[in-house]
């Protein structure tokens, strides 16, 4: 949950800030290759003509209750949100690599600001884009690199919202400027190219040095000397505070991204201008002034959405539960608004909910036998889930790597779609033929046929053990809070009794993290947080994070000596066999409940804007945006 | 009067301690304590240090709550590390989006209220007082939601009559004059205090009614509309006052369901993301304010018996 979490800083396990709480992205429309695409589908839309008109402002619905309120793009873990980062920190200041290549988590190339990275060994260089400047007109500069790099060294463990324990920067024994624009790093450890470049590399942004200082006329040496970063951190975690002084800043007005932020109120919004010093791309019309409005509900939004005006929005956003169901075969349903193009968005991410795998759990016996949580798998009704609640804007999850947009990374079985369709007859007889048998009185299963043996039971579960489990999931989606009903309605029908408990976000996350998960009692079996894990800023979903033994974000505390070595494999020398072989095994193991991937946005621009196919990592592109007529 | 007066201030400042050392001391026994509460958003040293300096951590709980009591004393209320701003600049944010909002409709409702009571009153048992009551009934029993999505469908989206969401300037004045987005919100919060308002209007003028001194002025030769406004209206007003007081700390809270429905990111719609995300400085800020606000509202309650009725202020308690 990259950062998906991240708003909820109250977990010391970093990585769980990429925990995803709901659906963040502001405006996106994705669309897996060959599938949605933009504006399709919109009956009823304006799309206007063709012919470019330079100029105008565009106004964009920000999610609920997702005002940035960060704008250092050092995120500590607990302002480490989309919101924060890509719909406004990038906007802004450009991390050294971009990614999302249309729909796909890709490296792009284009709005990167240096050159791909050339690997020697474990040598690997980059060199700074000449044309990005900042916009007091010194260059983007080597020495920016290493400027962040250093913060990271000094206060990434406690500070850094993206910080990964054992991982970058601490996989590196030095890095140095050759000249001004070229990086050199030596790499601890064997990593693959692909993976140290979208895990590691992907994390950096580089800082103007007008921001290495202490005081507003104390300047610093961060750049030079780590020990200098943390009092610079300091500085400027605090000059970060107070949204309202942000606009004209001395710092903060400094950028190299496209966009400069002119008007900041939390309840008004956001407003840009476009920066005149930006080198990168941009389309040749682009849009000059872009405002992000923040909102209380998705329903205000709506509103706001239909009924247009003078205080209309040009991109907004439909709720799911007024979604148009697409009709078969399609990706999207007629559009209730018109003069508006539809977009369907999926994050690049993996939707599940956790076992608990913990000494502490008192039901770890169950949880741990791999029967079970494959009988619970054939009663999880993913078409259900898609068709019902999420109105046809949903895609199966099949193994432990994202399954939308379809990339590289998916096994050829996992693209075949469900591994473990709804079947509660199959369900019935697994958990039947390892012993357990329908309590007359209380209508539960029971362990009548204790022991190790294949149709036995299993180990540590003694005889009358009901089979009961306890869920925390966390309400507010309403798609989610049906499915988790749902699967207990499913699962109650062959005698699992699930007893789930809706609690927030924080609570589930505070419940399955906390204290007694380590030290006593840590009584749940299974907790759905909701949209469960985005990839970013680490967008190669290898196992690493989630289910290696001990991984940080290895909630359920999920242990498999066969799947650490088939991770291992990825890590150091990527080939997609290796990949798929460790995704395949995983995917019999159920380490995790698998369960859809909901649509994270659908998308609204009016007709007559062009905004293109939007990135499945939430990141946005106004200035490549522009108004046809 | 004047000694009824400040014995009533001096009431309601020891009610504002006690709330505020009842406020700090839920705090305190929060699982986990305060520290936990408070820094379980906070990542950073100099995070830690605010927190330990606002709330007077690493001391003795007594000690801890005068430290607050001062900082509040002095204006700061807190720091929100979940939203990376001070509370006093949400609550200066919020509070007059939520002013505008609740006062002008307690005000629209009391202003029709008090005729509509008074009417039903008057003609109690006819056709008129049946059909006001049903629709009493009905503004009464409709969940705010359902109402504020019903005009906005109607009134906004369709009819573009009115905005589909709240005035989004700042300032008192932007917002007040910008009555078109101003509208429907209020309307919607109205309805519900509109139809309490005048039921307790119609109950009170009916025992009003009843009263030999009404009888007396009748036979004095007072006719109706000046019976009712002369000789039922003040007594009427009673319960009326009542109910202002009472509401002013629903006033401060505001209201939830039409803030988020009409986009206005008052008073209401802050403290439940607060509670949503635990963020317990804002919490505790403005709980306190809304706290300072009943005491207030119970205050001008009883300053407003004792103008309406004259013998209420010889009373001693």
């Amino acid at each position: 949950m990259r950062r998906a979490l991240r708003r909820h800083g109250t977990l010391s396990l970093l990585p769980l800030r990429r925990l995803r709480r709901q659906a963040v992205a502001a405006c996106g429309g994705l669309l897996a290759v060959g599938l949605v695409t933009a504006g399709c589908g919109a009956a009823g839309a304006n799309p206007g003509g063709d012919t470019p008109v330079g100029g105008g402002t565009v106004t964009y619905a920000l999610q609920p209750n997702q005002t940035p309120d960060y704008i250092f793009p050092f995120t500590n873990g607990n302002a480490f949100t989309v919101a924060n980062t890509d719909t406004f920190q990038f906007l802004m200041y450009r991390p050294l690599y971009w990614f999302g290549d249309r729909a796909l988590p890709y490296l792009n190339e284009k709005y990167s600001v240096a050159d791909p990275p050339v690997y020697h060994g474990q040598i690997v260089t980059f060199k700074l884009k000449k044309q990005y400047k900042w916009s007091n007109g010194t260059p983007v500069t080597a020495q920016d690199v290493l400027f962040w790099v250093h913060m990271q060294q000094a206060v990434g463990a406690s500070d850094w919202g993206g910080y990964v324990p054992h991982e970058f920067p601490t996989n590196i024994s030095s890095i140095r400027a050759i000249g001004q624009d070229e990086i050199k790093m030596v790499i601890v450890g064997r990593y693959s190219r692909l993976w140290f470049t979208d895990n590691e590399l992907s994390q950096i942004t580089p800082m103007p040095l007008y921001w290495d200082r202490t005081s507003a006329t104390a300047t610093s040496d961060c750049a030079q000397v780590v020990s200098d970063c943390a009092a610079v951190y300091n500085y400027l975690n605090g000059q970060s505070k107070n949204p309202g002084t942000w606009p004209g800043s001395p710092l903060w007005s400094i950028v190299d991204g496209p966009w400069k932020l002119v008007s900041y109120s939390a309840q008004q919004g956001l407003a840009f201008k476009f920066n005149a010093a930006y080198g990168g791309p941009a389309a040749k019309h682009h849009i000059r002034t872009f405002v992000e409005r923040p909102f209380t509900s998705e329903e205000a939004e709506y509103n706001v959405l239909q009924a247009g005006g003078s205080n209309g929005l040009d991109v907004g956003y439909m709720p799911t539960v007024d979604a148009p169901v697409p009709p078969p075969g399609n990706q999207l349903g007629t559009n209730p608004v018109g003069g508006y193009k539809l977009q369907a968005v999926y994050v690049w991410g993996l939707s599940y909910f956790a076992y608990n795998f913990s000494s502490a759990d008192p039901q770890l016996a169950v949880a741990s036998q791999l029967y079970i949580r494959q009988a619970i798998q054939l009663l999880e009704n993913q078409a259900a889930i898609i068709q019902g609640p999420l109105h046809g804007y949903g895609k199966v999850t099949a193994g432990p790597v994202g399954g939308y947009p379809p990339t590289k990374y998916l096994s050829p079985l996992a693209k075949r779609g469900d591994p473990y369709p709804y079947n509660p007859l199959e369900a019935r007889t697994m958990l039947a033929d390892h012993g357990w048998t329908v309590s007359p009185a209380t209508g539960t299963l029971t362990c009548t046929d204790p022991g190790s043996g294949a149709r036995q039971c299993g180990k540590g579960i003694t005889r009358g053990t009901p089979l009961k489990l306890n869920m925390y999931y966390s309400t507010g989606t309403s798609w989610l809070e049906s499915a988790v009903l749902q699967l207990k309605s499913n699962a109650a029908q062959v005698g699992i009794n699930i007893l789930v408990t809706g609690q927030t976000f924080d609570q589930v996350i505070a419940e399955v993290t906390g204290q007694a998960c380590s030290s006593g009692k840590c009584p749940w079996e299974l907790a759905d947080w909701g949209l469960g894990w985005s990839y970013s800023p680490d967008y190669m979903p290898t196992g690493d994070e989630l289910f290696q033994t001990g991984a940080a974000a290895n909630l359920g505390q999920y242990t498999n000596a066969r799947n650490d070595e088939l991770i291992e494999q990825t890590l150091h020398n990527y080939s997609n066999a290796d990949m798929w072989k460790w995704e395949n095994f995983l995917t019999t193991q159920l380490p995790i409940g698998l369960q859809p991937n909901g649509v994270s946005a659908l998308v609204e621009s009016i007709g007559s804007l062009h905004i293109g196919t939007q990135s499945s990592t939430l990141s946005i592109n106004p200035e490549e945006w522009y108004y046809v007529r | 009067m004047i000694t009824y007066l400040v014995r009533r201030v001096l009431q309601a400042l020891a009610v504002l301690v006690l709330v505020s050392i009842l406020l700090f001391g839920m705090l305190w026994l929060l699982p986990g304590g305060p520290k936990q509460a408070i820094l379980s958003g906070v990542h950073t040293s100099a995070g830690l240090a605010g927190v330990r300096r606002d709330y007077g951590l690493g001391s003795p709980a007594v000690l801890g709550y005068l430290s607050w009591l001062g900082q509040v004393l002095h204006g700061n209320l807190g720091y929100s590390y979940v939203e990376n701003t001070s509370v006093s600049s949400l609550l200066a944010a919020s509070l007059p989006r939520t002013l505008v909002l609740t006062l002008t409709a307690t005000v629209l409702a009391i202003v029709v209220a008090i005729p509509v009571g008074l009417l039903q009153a008057a003609r109690r048992g006819s056709a008129t007082d049946h059909v006001i009551r049903g629709l009493s009934y009905v503004g009464y029993g409709m969940p705010s939601f359902f109402l504020g999505s019903i005009l906005i469908l109607v009134f906004a989206v369709r009819e573009h009559m009115f905005g589909a969401e709240g005035p989004q300037q700042p300032g008192v004045v932007a917002m007040l004059t910008d009555w078109r987005d101003l509208t429907l919100p209020v309307v919607t919060l109205a309805v519900l205090t509109l139809a309490i308002f005048a039921r307790y209007v119609r109950t009170a003028a009916i025992d009003s009614l009843a009263q030999d001194y009404i009888r007396t002025a009748r036979a004095a030769g007072a006719g109706q509309p000046r019976v009712l406004s002369r000789h039922v209206l003040r007594n009427s007003l009673i319960p009326v006052i009542t109910l202002a007081g009472l509401s002013i700390p629903r006033i401060l809270a505001g209201a939830l369901v039409v803030e988020s429905l009409f986009n206005i990111e008052g008073m209401g719609w802050q403290l439940w993301q607060a509670a949503l995300k635990h963020d317990f400085p804002v919490l505790l800020g403005f709980i306190l304010v809304i706290g300072a606000g009943a005491v207030l509202g119970s205050l001008l309650a009883d300053l407003g018996y004792a103008i309406a009725d004259p013998r209420i202020r010889y009373v001693r308690t």
